[in-house]
């Protein structure tokens, strides 16, 4: 709502009230990303070692500390609504690292399940699944990969999907039976038209 | 404690046992062990029942009328009351007038643990004119609204069994009298650091014999390897050493350096301990003169150690400066003593003809063993740092600039190994930023690292800050810190002291530690939480404020004194809040960091709370001795002598007894654990205060139900 008549939308939106209150949590938030990620999401005690320890953070604005404390807090829309959610790479740095034993990597997980029960995810994920509906790999070989495996001694094709296709098919039954590929598409359409 | 004796000996001891005093306790305790075990009859059992509500406690959680009504109904109740809290004077007079308008010979208090309010009720009990041993409490606290605080019915219905089952036994016990024995005019300290040293110096002011046990060649402990002592700044050695020196003077200290316990046996006021003295190779003059060398003995004029050819890392220097397998810690150790390395000695004797006719040197030394006699015991046997390198993450011992907090006290001594100038152990320059990195290994649940707080590492830090910003113009302190903990006296000002002198904060633990392999610098990486940012600063040297763990030989040496320990080894205290000192060995106090990381202050003075404590027992000259031991039914016995083995506390005998082989007991040594009356096979063993016919009352009246 604007409240700054005749303002620009930047200087209206800098001037929004940003403190929290009690309604912003939800407390079930917490224990559902606790519950799916299987780790001790609510112990964390802000120390940093996880964004220090990962590779996104210093190239990007993703902080998993951040994360963390939305989990702790229970800032469910703040969690899922937030695009960096998507720029873990999943190496498991923090996980290794993180003093109090909990797996930052597995709470973003859990954060990106439930995002997508609510159809927030990125179109270049969908499309990942979409690669794997169709090839079995979310990054399927291509000739530059062939020409490099052949110079190093290498079948063109790796021994998988790529090399026995009939096996597609067990993969498109696992993917069917999660209605992964069928929410793929429908978003995908809904998103690109 | 435990060590098994040969059952020969035991006949001398148990004479010696026998005093005055204890024989007609004894005798008194036969009678009634036969009349309960026969056939006698007894007064009839008339139990009062006292429930308290622990204000909202116990009250909070079940329905105490109810409880109290069904109390009426349990047979040999006699009287049923209640207060809001019994533990008061006021409760405590319910009972005692109870006893007397209903001429009671029981008492059960439904209340809280014994652990608590058991010696409360039971003066109560003698107050009221009964003898203390008539009363048992049903807990129906800690052992039940506590726990089922949200079952009302459930916990209603477990009180009833609870007071059910006390009251079973109530109506069973005896009269029963503690013994006292005396108590040896000696204490011994175990561990010289700060603590052992000062609770040594207490109880020799306070007029008592004692026996300082040292592992190291020389006393002080961590605290002589410190520079400076925060928050007053303090060189650590000129308050330290007048200390060592007072120890070192004391006539009525007995110091025994380069020594460990070997063994432990007896309970308060008459511990066995026997110390073992590691051959040190030299003689002191005292001992010389003993042998008749006149003039001899070692007066650490240090000949022997220009000669000796073996060079060895010195660790009280955190191995940062050499030394020789004949050696001394530092040139102020007391005792002035050298001390020969074993495992690096080569014998060469060159050491030998160096000393000529003081004749302190004995190369073929060997460990001897010393029994002394004490009242009481204190443990003071501190902390190392962790090895903080199973953190691989910052790289100590894997990169060179990467120290821990003590190797810097000693960089920044200077005593130390560089005179005090503080440098990079890569290429001896002068660092001009140095990192320290907060809780390493402190407060890690990853169980590599240590789970609890190590207490003085903030502190110690602030302090290392202030003395490279005071020692080096230019070079900046970076502290990567998650909490600073400056919960002192004077230790906030301090924090703000050393912010204000130009101390950089950062509040991210550090994530990783990373070396430019030219320069050997090094790279910090963590988040500046505060900024919401990664960090990648590029420091010349760094410090890890390692956690501590308790000292190596710990583990055996609590054994023998039969203390227990918490999960991270630290001694455990008989009460963390209300007997921090205490352990639940009768007799045996803790001093220092053993019992939990404690900076010098805190370490003081629980070493003069130990101190006092551990005098209380000798100044009375006696103690009392629960009267739980087992005696033996003489005519039951058939002097199997199987009993005597299986008793963990070796208090028991096999005895000529008017012309048959039975049992006897050293009474002051039974604990009443009950092994041998659990197992005879002729049920000869009467358990006093835990008897076979009490205990099955209790089994019957729980398995009975409330209707009988
Ligand atoms: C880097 C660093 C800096 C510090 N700076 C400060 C400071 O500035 N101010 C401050 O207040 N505190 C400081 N501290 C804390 C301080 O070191 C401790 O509070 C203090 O040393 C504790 O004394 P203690 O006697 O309990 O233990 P210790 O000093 O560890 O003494 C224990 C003694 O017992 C001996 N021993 C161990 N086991 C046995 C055994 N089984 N038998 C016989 N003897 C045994 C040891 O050899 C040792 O002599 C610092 C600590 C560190 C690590
Ligand atoms: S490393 Fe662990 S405790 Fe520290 S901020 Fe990250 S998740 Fe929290
Ligand atoms: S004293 Fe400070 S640095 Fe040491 S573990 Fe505790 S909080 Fe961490």
């Amino acid at each position: 709502m604007a409240r700054t008549k005749g303002y620009p939308a930047a200087l209206d939106k800098k001037l929004q009230d940003t403190k929290l209150y009690l309604d912003d949590s939800n407390p079930e938030f917490t224990k559902n990303v606790k519950a799916i990620s299987r780790t001790n999401a609510h112990m964390c005690y802000q120390c940093g070692t996880c964004t220090g320890s990962c590779p996104s953070a210093p190239r990007s604005s993703y902080r998993i500390r951040l994360f963390m404390r939305r989990a702790v807090l229970g800032l469910e829309n703040e969690a899922l609504t937030d695009p960096d959610l998507w720029l873990c790479t999943t190496c498991y740095s923090c996980a290794d690292r993180c003093p109090r034993d909990i797996i930052p990597t597995d709470v973003i997980m859990s954060m990106r399940n439930l995002a997508f029960k609510r159809d927030i995810i990125p179109v270049n994920f969908l499309k990942t699944v979409q690669a794997i509906y169709s090839s079995g790999h979310g990054v399927p070989n291509n000739d530059v990969n062939r020409a490099a495996r052949e110079k190093i001694g290498l079948s063109r094709d790796p021994p998988t999907t790529h090399m026995f296709p009939e096996y597609i098919k067990g993969i498109q039954k696992i993917l069917d039976h999660y209605k992964l590929k069928a929410n793929a598409d429908r978003i995908v359409k809904e998103r690109e038209g | 404690m435990a060590e098994k004796k040969k059952t020969t000996t035991k006949k001398t001891e148990t004479k010696k046992q026998d005093t005055k005093k204890v024989a007609p306790v004894k005798q008194e305790v036969k009678k009634q062990a036969k009349a309960a075990a026969g056939s006698t009859t007894e007064q009839k059992a008339r139990v009062g029942v006292f429930i308290c509500h622990c204000g909202t406690n116990i009250a909070g959680s079940m329905d105490l009328t109810a409880v109290e009504a069904y109390a009426k109904t349990v047979p040999n109740v006699a009287y049923v009351d209640n207060y809001k809290y019994m533990c008061s004077m006021p409760g405590q007079a319910v009972i005692n007038k109870a006893i007397h308008d209903n001429k009671l010979t029981g008492v059960v208090v439904a209340a809280c643990s014994p652990r608590l309010h058991e010696p409360t009720f039971r003066t109560a009990t003698k107050e009221g004119g009964l003898n203390p041993f008539r009363f048992e409490m049903a807990n129906i606290r800690e052992q039940n609204s506590w726990v089922h605080m949200h079952d009302q019915e459930g916990s209603t219905d477990k009180a009833k069994d609870a007071i059910r089952i006390a009251v079973a036994k109530a109506a069973l016990l005896q009269d029963l009298f503690p013994k006292a024995v005396p108590v040896e005019k000696a204490a011994i300290v175990v561990g010289a650091g700060v603590a052992g040293m000062q609770a040594a110096l207490d109880l020799s002011a306070a007029g008592i014999k004692t026996y300082l046990v040292e592992s190291d060649a020389s006393i002080g402990g961590r605290m002589s390897q410190l520079d400076k002592t925060f928050p007053t700044l303090d060189c650590s050695q000129c308050i330290l050493t007048p200390k060592m020196v007072d120890v070192g003077r004391e006539p009525l200290i007995e110091l025994f350096t380069w020594s460990e316990i070997h063994d432990v046996e007896g309970y308060i006021g008459n511990f066995d301990v026997t110390i073992k003295k590691k051959a040190r190779g030299v003689i002191t003059m005292a001992e010389a003169e003993a042998k008749g060398i006149v003039g001899g003995g070692c007066n650490g004029c240090g000949d022997c150690e220009a000669p000796c050819p073996v060079i060895k890392p010195n660790e009280f220097e955190m191995g940062m400066k050499p030394r020789k397998a004949i050696f001394i810690n530092h040139p102020q150790v007391v005792p002035l003593l050298y001390t020969i390395d074993w495992d690096s000695c080569v014998k060469c004797g060159l050491c030998v003809t160096a000393c000529g006719e003081k004749k302190a040197i004995d190369l073929e030394a060997k460990d001897e063993f010393v029994k002394v006699k004490v009242g009481t015991a204190i443990l003071a046997t501190g902390y190392e740092l962790f090895p903080i390198e199973k953190k691989t993450e910052w790289g100590y011992k894997k990169f060179e600039n990467v120290i821990n907090g003590l190797e810097f006290e000693r960089l920044i001594c200077a005593s130390g190994p560089t005179g005090g100038h503080l440098v990079r152990p890569s290429d001896g320059q002068t660092p001009k930023k140095v990192g320290f990195v907060l809780c390493a290994g402190s407060r890690d649940n990853t169980g590599i690292g240590k789970p609890y707080c190590s207490r003085f590492c903030c502190m110690y830090s602030l302090k290392h800050a202030h003395q490279i910003i005071e020692k080096i113009p230019g070079c900046t302190p970076y502290l990567f810190y998650m909490d600073i903990r400056s919960f002192g006296k004077a230790y906030e000002e301090f924090y703000y002291r050393i912010q204000d002198e130009g101390a950089k904060f950062i509040r991210g633990r550090v994530a990783n530690i990373l070396e430019d392999p030219k320069t050997k610098s090094l790279h910090v990486m963590t988040d500046d939480t505060l900024l919401n940012r990664p960090i990648d600063l590029e420091m010349d040297m760094v410090v890890l404020a390692s956690a501590v763990q308790p000292s190596a030989d710990t583990n055996r040496t609590r054994k023998l004194f039969g203390v227990s320990c918490s999960m991270d080894g630290w001694l455990l205290e008989a009460h963390p809040k209300l007997n921090p000192c205490g352990t639940t060995t009768a007799g045996v106090f803790l001093a220092g960091v053993c019992q939990g990381p404690k900076d010098i202050p805190d370490t003081v003075a629980s070493a003069e709370g130990a101190a006092s404590a551990a005098s209380i027992p000798i100044h009375k000259g006696e103690v009392e001795l629960e009267p739980y031991f087992a005696t033996c039914i003489d005519e039951k016995c058939a002097g199997c002598g199987m009993c005597v083995n299986l008793c963990p506390y070796s208090a028991l005998a096999l005895v000529e007894k008017d012309g048959r082989t039975v049992m006897e007991v050293t009474e002051a040594k039974c604990k009443g654990c009950g092994t041998c009356g659990g197992f005879c096979p002729g049920g000869a063993i009467w358990m006093n205060h835990f008897a076979t016919p009490q205990i099955v009352a209790q089994i019957d009246a729980f398995l009975l139900g409330g209707e009988q």
